[in-house]
Parts: structure tokens; sequence; C-alpha cells
């Protein structure tokens, strides 16, 4: 149960309060980049490449220069002159902004058309004549390293083949030793696909050059406006465009899931046009270009685990090979390349793991970027769950019991992992008991068994996962050296009401109602009287931004302690006014009061308002805070999930009756936002669990680049979510909150892969790879041999 | 992305006939929906266009067309088109093979026909290639044995009755064997 300390009045932790923000957005009153217009503004349209890898022979610039309306193509030669067409990705790879010569991948930007109407610059698109020499790309990962294989980043010093780097971490030794005593040893490949996070909004920009203050301001859909302020301060000061001349501005976002965070070339390009010309230039992508550019995920994966045979996890082993596309566009901290992967040792107890990975290069587009997750954590979070049912499988037992047996027990917090992380807190047991009894495993366990004596298919898939957000604590974490903190700054006005500024960036979160919940919460001012605003690098305090759920672990960190530091300064202020010593007072929400003598109290906004009129000689007059918060440690938030899923023996039409999912994020703020994260983050997890995935044929072409052939699942497709929570708070974090964003996302993929391969147990299939699509059953089956097995007999 | 296609048809013409109409390429091209010829470079090589369309994308490719084998002795003919969107789209290529076969009643031929697209086209008709590569196909065998009995055809590409008749082929009730 959730306990509110706060009234209804003043609405702090705990409180369904409805989302402040959604007032303007059921409105259409949103201000979203495409709203944004300003006088004599230009429009940018980019022609893309048509060939996955292909030398350019020539760019005809007449052939768009003769549309109407058109006034200028660039290209990469042009940025040349200035050094600005390669730029670095935040993982210090390199990117092109535009090409000087060759292609990397199918839809990169080759020429930017500026012209004086979106539909003129879209014109000129379709006119510009490009010629190519088409070259045989490298699709296959697997085969990016075959001595026949191009070299495709000929560019970098010292570069001899297509892998991009190594990466380990754990006990090698240890683990081969663990490995080759196990009594039971379980071993499937898995591939987690490439996805598009396909958010509403495409990204976008209006570029805002003013030549006579030599400043620019930079309208842009970016979930980190602070680290991109840097960013350009640091790759275009030597023209004059230093970080006090530069203004980034994120309006509203419509849906970011780390799609958000990288640089893409556009916004450069928009940058140098408006810088050149002089006046706004907009660039919007269209949907195709969104789809068909950046990625998520593309991890194939070797998941091992061993054990005894009667259930006990003794050691994983995992090794990936991560296909980065043409460059490693990824946005992990900078120490991290493959992001918290390392939390793939999962919610189980054992001693001994090693994982590895390889990226490699190949003539797909660059990204990796962390899809709703804390950076390749759902990529680890399948493995290990999958591959822990396929040894309850291999051992005979339930995998609900098999959990149960291995789970870290909660006295055993603060846990530290075999691959270096310090688990804050958990109650995996209280999780899957809840969910369990939910569910009411044991009726459906005895259901599946009636079934399948009749031939009908039907699974119950679990997932319980540990999470890994919040980053990060700066002794390890940053981002081109930045280290990820994040702050607020809370400046109360005189009358009692308040304005909070954030240096994260919603992109739907709820941040305008949660940030106020929890000032609310230490400082009993009501969350209505509490305006919070983000985005605006020249008000926001610094900040790294919105991903990877860390604004809650960290920015909301920051807010309480802000609150508190104001706190303490209302009782000084409480003190003097009511004539008695600090160590007398008592707080409650709202107010200060006199121990003993409540009668006797002030309250907040009486406070507040004497800090502007009667405060104390030698005190500093306002009502100002700002906090800027380094967390300790990251946050664990878990789950336990199951799913219920129905084939259809004949079509295999997979039909997800129940799921019930348990969430353990800490204390939560507002139970409503945190439902609405959950329903989407799940509905964001059925997605490539049972629809997405970019396909690639061996040209490079994307065949599934529009939202006609690429599944977005809808309300349709979605079953009814059945949540739930615990709540195990952080030990660490000011106010014990997790973060609740991406840990639906990360755990509802594995339950459904498992529900699925549960109903195709009578099959003899072990594992297949998501999406889990009904052609993709009956081509397995095929495969297998075992299209016409008469699967009553195995019951 | 690759789509083949396969056709085999009779035709109740001596096997000459039939040969001469299939190793003509300015003949054989204008069977092929959609295609023409507008230059003859020399006797194997060809300039011409062809429009294609996928669903909502129409793309227009001015290429090249290769005789790669014209053997009279077995009566097999070997043509290559490659061709670039006029709009930079992309490209497509298709290598078409053709046999004749002489039997009692006429003339057995073989088609076989690779089609091989890059660029948008692929990106917005992958769903669409095989049944509108079939469709080529079926249409082009039409023409082809309407000009060997000297009918009047139609080298324009029915994209509206494409469309329609894969439609009924999405429809149509697959029977077991091939399931």
């Amino acid at each position: 149960m959730i306990q509110c300390k706060t009234s209804k009045e003043i609405g702090g932790m705990g409180h369904s309060v409805k989302r402040k923000e959604d007032d303007r957005f059921v409105q259409g009153k949103g201000k979203y980049i495409d709203d944004i217009n300003l006088p004599g503004m230009l429009f940018m349209d980019i022609k893309r490449s048509p060939y996955a890898y292909a030398k350019i022979t020539n760019i005809d610039k007449d052939s768009a220069m003769a549309v109407e309306g058109v006034l200028a193509v660039v290209t990469g030669k042009d940025l040349e002159q200035y050094n600005l067409h390669w730029m670095p990705t935040l993982m210090s790879d390199t990117q092109m902004v535009l090409p000087v010569d060759t292609v990397m991948h199918q839809s990169q930007e080759v020429a930017a058309i500026i012209a004086t109407s979106r539909e003129a610059a879209r014109d000129g698109r379709e006119a510009l004549q490009v010629d190519y020499d088409v070259m045989k790309p490298v699709v296959d990962p697997f085969k990016a390293l075959d001595d026949d294989a191009p070299l495709l980043r000929p560019d970098k010093e010292g570069q001899k083949d297509n892998q991009a780097w190594h990466w380990e971490v754990g006990d090698r030794e240890a683990t081969e030793k663990a490995f080759s005593e196990a009594e039971v040893v379980v071993k499937e490949k898995m591939h987690i696909p490439r996805i598009h996070v396909a958010s509403i909004e495409t990204c976008g920009c209006v570029a805002d050059y003013d030549k006579v203050e030599n400043h620019l301001t930079m309208h842009m859909t970016t979930q980190a406006p602070h680290a991109i302020r840097t960013v350009i301060a640091l790759v275009a000061g030597h023209v004059g465009l230093t970080e006090e001349k530069v203004r980034v501005i994120a309006h509203d976002i419509g849906g970011g899931f780390g799609g958000k965070v990288p640089v893409f070339p556009g916004y450069v390009v928009a940058i140098a046009a408006s810088f050149l010309i002089g006046k706004p230039v907009k660039w919007i992508e269209d949907r195709s270009d969104n789809l068909t550019n950046g990625f998520a995920r593309d991890y194939h994966i070797e998941a091992e685990m061993a054990g005894t045979k009667d259930g006990k996890i003794q050691a994983t082993r995992m090794k990936v090979l991560a296909d980065h596309g043409y460059t490693d566009g990824a946005a992990n901290p900078s120490k991290f390349p493959t992001g918290m992967f390392s939390i793939g040792t999962g919610s189980y107890d054992y001693p001994t793991a090693f994982m590895e990975a390889d990226a490699i290069y190949t003539n797909k587009p660059p990204g990796g970027v962390a899809y709703r997750c804390s950076f390749r954590v759902t990529e680890a979070v399948h493995a290990i769950e999958r591959i822990t049912d396929r040894y309850a499988l291999e051992v005979g037992k339930d995998p609900a019991d098999v959990r149960f047996q291995n789970f870290i027990k909660k006295d055993q917090f603060p846990y530290q992992s075999p691959t270096g992380w310090e688990y804050d807190s958990g109650d995996y047991h209280a999780g899957l008991e809840l969910a369990l009894k939910t569910v009411e495993y044991d009726k459906l366990r005895a259901e599946q068994a009636e079934k399948r004596k009749k031939g009908e298919l039907m699974g119950i898939g679990l997932s319980t996962f540990t999470e890994i957000v919040g980053a990060g604590p700066s002794k390890d974490f940053d981002i081109l050296g930045i280290k990820m903190f994040d702050s607020a700054e809370i400046r109360v006005h005189p009358t009692g009401k308040a304005i909070a500024r954030f240096g994260t960036k919603s992109q739907g979160q709820g941040h305008e109602t949660t940030y106020a919940q929890i000032i609310a919460e230490e400082l009993g001012i009501p969350s209505k009287d509490i305006l919070i605003e983000e985005g605006d690098t020249d008000t926001a305090p610094y900040g790294l931004g919105t991903y990877a759920s860390r604004s809650t672990p960290t920015a909301g960190a920051a807010a309480a302690i802000a609150a508190r530091k104001l706190r303490d300064k209302a009782k000084k202020l409480a003190a003097y006014l009511l004539e008695v010593s600090e160590d007398d007072l008592e707080w409650e929400p709202g107010k200060w009061f006199v121990k003993g003598a409540p009668e006797k109290a002030k309250t907040i906004q009486e406070l507040v308002f004497a800090a502007y009129t009667n405060h104390p000689q030698g005190m500093e007059a306002g009502f100002e805070a700002t906090h800027y918060y380094d967390p300790p440690n990251l946050t664990f938030p878990s789950g336990a999930y199951i799913c219920v899923v129905d084939i259809d023996p004949d079509t295999f039409e997979i039909k997800v009756r129940r799921f019930v999912a348990i969430d353990d994020a800490g204390h939560i703020i507002n139970p409503m936002v945190a439902q609405g994260q959950v329903h989407g983050g799940l509905t964001q997890g059925l997605a490539p669990a049972m629809y997405e995935e970019i396909i690639y044929d061996e040209d490079g072409n994307a065949l599934n680049g529009t939202l006609m052939d690429y599944l977005v699942p809808t309300a349709v497709e979605s079953p009814s979510w059945e949540t739930g929570h615990t709540v195990t708070p952080s030990p660490h974090h000011p106010i014990g909150a997790k973060g609740i964003g991406e840990s639906p996302t990360v755990g509802a993929p594995p339950a459904i892969a498992n529900a699925i391969v549960d109903a195709l147990k009578p099959y003899g299939i072990t594992h297949m790879d998501i999406p889990i699509t009904p052609a993709k059953i009956f081509e397995k089956l095929k495969e297998m041999g075992v299209l016409d097995k008469d699967i009553t007999a195995e019951a | 992305m690759e789509a083949k296609i396969t056709k085999q048809f009779s035709i109740e013409e001596p096997i000459d006939k039939v040969w001469s109409v299939m190793s003509n390429p300015v003949e054989i091209s204008e069977c092929v929906p959609g295609a023409s010829i507008t230059e003859e470079i020399d006797d194997k090589n060809f300039k011409g266009e062809v429009t294609l369309k996928f669903g909502p994308v129409k793309a227009k490719y001015d290429g090249q067309i290769t005789i790669m084998e014209n053997d009279t002795s077995n009566y097999k003919l070997v043509l290559n088109g490659k061709g670039l969107d006029s709009k930079g789209k992309g490209s497509a290529e298709m290598t078409m093979t053709g046999v004749a076969k002489s039997t009692d009643a006429g003339t057995e031929v073989d088609f076989d026909m690779v089609v091989n697209i890059k660029g948008t086209l692929a990106q917005f008709g992958s769903r669409l290639i095989n049944d509108v590569s079939a469709q080529l196909m079926n249409q082009f065998v039409d023409n082809f044995k309407k000009l060997l009995a000297g009918l009047e055809f139609d080298s324009e590409l029915k994209a509206g009755s494409m469309m329609g008749s894969m439609v009924k082929g999405l429809f149509k009730k697959k029977d077991k064997s091939e399931a």
C-alpha cells in the first residue's frame, strides 16, 4: 500500500495527481518542434542514399537548383571546407555529417537542400541527381570479419578489419572452470533484432543564427539540451559559437525513447546552413527517414548457464556480437561500450560469470541507442531470463521454482554481483509471490496440462528481472567527459508559489507533475502551485538530460535535496518569527510548529513571505535553492512479470491472454503516472517480442521502411495489462525512489517469449528469436520436421 | 531484394517461328509490360526504359539491355537489363532466360526471370515484389503469345489489373499442399 504523508491539498508523493501537462496536450496546444515558425525561416530537406554502400561519382547541384524556391544545395564537399564533414559520436567514434565520396548505408544523408518552402525543399530533393558506383555491402555481421570483406572504415587510423572494439567483464577462468565441472550446461543463441524507437514525433530542429549578435538559438528535439549546447560549442567554438552564444531549447517532445539523444547530421547541417545564410532554417525529418535511420539493439548473443541437476545456478557466460552499423552511434556513458549489459547476471545469487562483446561495422545505419532502457539492459535481461527458463526446462523444474531457489534474498542486499555491481535493495521473493497469486499460477498450470492432452497450445512465461538505472555516480559515469549528475533549482516567489527548473527534459514522462509532487512532499507547498520548467539551457541548471530512467534517480533526488535546503531555511525563519529555538520546532508538511504547542505555527507560505519582507538581520533574503545531485550508486528496480498465451494450433496466431506486471520501483511518486508508464512500456515490450524488426536484405535495403510494413502495436494488438507493485525503497536515494519508466520495456519481451516457447514445448522447441510471429513458428516447426507431430502424446 | 519467377507454356506454333520472335530484342522487349527500346547501340546492346509500379510507388528506369546469349542451335536466349531510376531512387536489374523446345504439339517455352531491386522501391515494395514480378511475367507471356498469333496487344503496364489480381490472390484459399 502506498502511504501518503501529505494531504490531498498539498499533493505530495503517493497522490494520483492529474498530469498538469495534459491540459495542453489534450487540447492540441502542445508546442512541438514543427510548431516553431520564425520570420524569414527557410526549410531544409535531405537527399538520402538509395544504396547501402556506394561511391558518389557526381552530385549535379544544378538539377535541384533549377527547382523554383531552392536556394542552396549543401554537400559533404561544401562542409569539408569548414572541416565539418565528419563529427564525433558520443561513443568517441566518428560519423559523417555529409559524405564526401562514399555512402555507408541506405538512407544515409547525401546532400541538404535549402529552400523557401518545405514543398520546394522536397521537390529539390526529388530533382537532385546523384550518380553512384554501387558496391557490394557488408550486411551480415558474421561475415564482416571474413578475409574477403571490404574494410569499411579505412578513414580510421590503424583500422585493419571491421571490428570496432572488444569488451569483457567477469572472471573468464573461474567461469570456464565452473562450466567444465557443472552437472548441467545449457546454451542458446539469440538475436535481439534492430528496431526503431518509432516515436510519434520524428526528429527536427529550427536553427536560428543571428549574425548581428553572433548568437545561435537551436530549437530542437533533444533529450539532453545541455549536453548538446556543450557539444555545439566544442565543435563550433572556432567559428565564434562559444558556449554563452549558444542557446538550446527543447520544447514539448512527442516521445524520445533514446532516439533523441544522439546528434544527427540533420541538426548539424541546419546549424551550418543558418550560420552561412543568416536566416532560421527548419528541418523536420519525415516518417520514412526516421524509420530508416538510427536504430536500437541488434545484439547476437550466445547465452550459457551452468548449474546443478537439482536447479541451483552456478555460473553464466555470454558472448555478444554487436552490429553497430557503420559507426558506433550509441549514447552510452563513455566507459561502458556495452552500456549496462553486465546486469545480465540477473536476479539470481551465484558467484561466477563472464561476458564479452565484439562490436562490428556493417553497411547499416549507425545506432545502438538505448530504446527505452538503461543502455543494453533489454538485451541483457532477455538473455538471462530466456536462459534461466531453458535451464529450468533442462532440469525438469517449474521456472517459478527455479527462480525462487536462486533469487538473491532480501537480507543479502546490498548485493555484490559477479560483474561488479552493488544491487541497492530488492525483495524478489515478494514480487514473484504476488505475481503468482495475482495470476493464479497453479490453476493455470493445471489448465495447461489439460489443454496439452487435447493438443491445444497454451503457454505461461515468467520474467523476474533486475534493472540498473539512474546513471550515474561521477566516479564511473560521464558522457564526453561530463559527469552524469543532474540538477534542480527551486525559486519560491513571495506569495508562496514556485518555479523549479531542471537539467532533465520530459518527452512525455510527466515531469511537470511528478517533480512538483517531490517538492510538495518536502516543502509542503501544494504541487499545483509549483511550475516546472525544463529544456531551455539559458534558464535551466546544467544537467545531462532524460533517458535511462535517470530523471527520478538523479534530478528527482536533486529536487528533494534542494527542497530540504529550503525547509531548513524556513525553519530558521520560523524560529525567528515564533521567537523560539530551532530545536523546539517540529515539521509537518506545510508548516513548522512549536513542539507541544501546535497552535504556535507558521505555514510555509508565511515563512516564504517573511524571506522577502521580514527576514532576520544576517540572513540572505529570498527563497531559492539549487542542488546538483551526484548519486552514490545506481538504483536497481525489479519486477516479476507473468504472461499467458494461447496459440492457434492451425494458424499459430498468438494471443496474449493475460499479462501481470508486478513492479518494484521503490517509493512511488504518482501511482497514476507510474501506471501509465508501465502500460506504455509493456506495449513497447510487446512490440519487439511479437511484431517489430527492421529487416535488411543482402543488398542492405531496409525492407520495411514505412509504417505499412513495420508494425507498431496499438491498442488493437495490446492485451489488457494487469499491473501491481511491491515497494522496496532504494536505501541511498533521498526519497527512496528507483525509476519506473523502462522496467516494463525491459521485462516484458522475455516474459512473452518464455510463454510462447512454453506453449510450443510439446514440439520440442527450446528457443525462438523475437519477434515471434505465426510465420516464424510455422517455419521453425517445418524445419524441425515436427509440423505434423501428434503433440497430445507428449502430455 | 530479389525475386525469381519461372514460367513454362506451350504454343501450337513451330519452333522456328517462336524462336524468330524470341531472339529479336526489339520484338521481345515490346512484350515486356512498361518497357520499350529507345536506341540500338549495336546488335547486342540497346538503350531502353522500363516503368514499374509497386503499390504506391512508381519508378521509371533508364537503362541498358544486353543480349548475353543468343544461341540459335539450342534456342536459348539470355537477356540482361539494368537500369537506374530516373529520379535517383535506386536501381533495378533483371536477367531473363528463355529456352524453346520443339514438341509434338508445337513448341514449349521456359522463361525464368530474376529481378533484383535496390533503393527506395525495395523499401516500399518488399511485400509486393513477388506478386508484381509474377504478374509481370504473366502479362509478358500473354503479350508474347498474342504477338506470335499476330494479334494486337497492349504493352502498357496494367497496374490497375495487377493490383486487383494481387488482392484476389491474397484472399484465395490455399490448399493444404501449398501451406
